[in-house]
């Protein structure tokens, strides 16, 4: 199975809107993931400019788009993955 | 050539401000620069005051056209002499440089400047005036052309007196001995910057006394002739996208040290040059995106939040605990003469989301001001450059 990959927008929108405390992420998704998910930054994903109303911080889990990103959202969103993977 | 310059500073021990002053100012139209290095009668707030006036009066003077030899002439027969000890109120010195190296200096009172070519030490030549209205007061004139790698130096007698009265030193440290502490510097390190030759030959007069108090104002400028480093700042996407990868690649083949401020700008190079960028820290550091990798590339940092808070460590000083991405950016630019921002005229949409916190800036209104304050407090040159 691969590794699911969550890509947190480090942009200065996403920044600004909330990434700085999405950065938790990176303790929580160890601890209870193990290393079947990998966190990683990156440079602004360019999201916050194509919708009209920027919905920041984003964050992308594979290649789905999570707006208004949350910690909870995100975890969901792994579970999400993981659960459909293994089935 | 560029010119680089700086002065270092002690004050007398037990005083709370310095005696000497020193100013400078760069005239980026024409390349010029004029240095003054003023030392006021006696020390601590009196002194400061009348050293203030001089450079100030001097420079001032200068700036509005005269001849440096003219507006020094003025200021020496004009200054006035102290009533209880019969001395000029303040002495100084005066440099006028210009880029291609010609540099004109007029002396007076303060210790002959030193000038180092090729690690030797040079005596110019030189003219003297007396004062028309003091007898024993009289300024030098110099005339000379400097080549790349040539150094003066400039200090005040706290320098070269530094130590009188010592066992083993019984008339200071004098020209003679400041001059051996040079030479053995620039030696063992020969493009030694203007800021260290300076702080490292005030702290050699400091070390001088016996107790290491200095026990009067110290100060040393040093003028240093050399190739200037080069930084290129590219931020914000240009507003044609058609000629992003014309930006690109130029930026990319430029000989200076090369930066990036925005994630945005660093995507649209990665995408053009097709070199990756790299995230490696998720985690913030002091309050800012961490900085990112690109071969090739110096510096890659998050845009807007970081020149901001650049912007900010430039104006007060660095205090925060945490070196973060704005501190390396900081960095990068001190460390360089000539700087050349690219600044990319597109408008980020989002940034103008009412949502966000009100610190989101302008970019261009942010890079202007980075630019004066590095033009007017850092004296680098500093170009601009809208794309």
């Amino acid at each position: 199975m691969n590794k699911v990959i969550v890509k947190i927008c480090m942009g200065t929108t996403c920044f600004v809107m909330g990434a700085s405390e999405l950065q938790e992420l990176t303790d929580i998704i160890p601890e209870k993931y193990g290393d079947k998910v990998e966190v990683v930054a990156s440079t602004c994903l360019d999201f916050c400019s194509s919708n009209e109303e920027s919905k920041a911080p984003y964050v992308m889990v594979d290649y789905d788009v999570i707006s208004k990103a949350t910690v909870e959202k995100v975890l969901e969103a792994i579970d999400g993955k993981l659960k459909n993977g293994q089935e | 050539m560029f010119i680089d310059i700086d002065c270092a500073q002690e004050k007398k021990y037990n005083q709370n401000t310095y005696g000497d002053y020193f100013l400078s100012k760069r005239y980026p139209e024409s390349g010029d620069l004029i240095a003054v290095l003023s030392d006021g009668l006696g020390s601590g707030i009196k002194a400061n005051i009348l050293a203030t006036m001089t450079a100030t009066m001097l420079l001032k003077f200068v700036e509005a056209g005269a001849d440096i030899k003219t507006a020094c002439e003025v200021i020496m027969n004009s200054l006035p002499v102290c009533q209880v000890r019969k001395i000029s109120y303040s002495t100084f010195s005066v440099a006028h440089c210009s880029e291609d190296g010609e540099v004109k200096i007029v002396e007076e009172g303060n210790p002959n400047f030193i000038y180092i070519s090729e690690g030797k030490v040079i005596e110019p030549e030189y003219t003297v005036i007396d004062s028309d209205t003091f007898k024993n007061r009289h300024m030098r004139v110099y005339k000379l052309q400097l080549k790349l790698g040539d150094r003066l130096i400039f200090c005040s007698d706290g320098v070269t007196q530094a130590g009188l009265g010592n066992p083993d030193l019984k008339l200071g440290l004098r020209r003679s001995g400041l001059i051996k502490y040079l030479l053995d510097k620039i030696n063992s390190n020969p493009n030694v910057s203007s800021s260290e030759l300076s702080h490292f030959a005030v702290r050699a007069a400091i070390n001088t006394e016996p107790d290491r108090k200095p026990k009067d104002d110290t100060s040393c400028c040093v003028i240093y002739y050399r190739e200037p480093r080069k930084a290129l700042i590219f931020t914000g996407p240009p507003y044609h996208q058609e000629k992003d990868n014309e930006y690109a690649n130029e930026f990319f083949k430029s000989s200076a040290n090369k930066a990036i401020c925005g994630g945005t700008t660093a995507n649209l190079i990665s995408r053009e040059l097709k070199i990756p960028v790299v995230c490696n820290n998720v985690r913030s550091v002091g309050k800012l995106p961490a900085v990112s990798q690109m071969e090739g590339i110096d510096l890659v940092t998050e845009g807007i939040l970081t020149l901001t808070k650049t912007y900010e460590y430039l104006e007060n000083g660095f205090n925060d605990k945490e070196k973060n991405a704005a501190y390396d950016l900081m960095q990068f630019l001190l460390n360089s003469d000539c700087i050349e921002f690219m600044v990319g005229a597109k408008l980020n949409q989002a940034h103008y989301d009412p949502n966000l916190p009100i610190e989101i800036e302008i970019r261009k209104n942010i890079v202007k001001k980075m630019a004066k304050i590095l033009e007017d407090k850092y004296i680098k040159k500093v170009t601009l450059r809208y794309i």
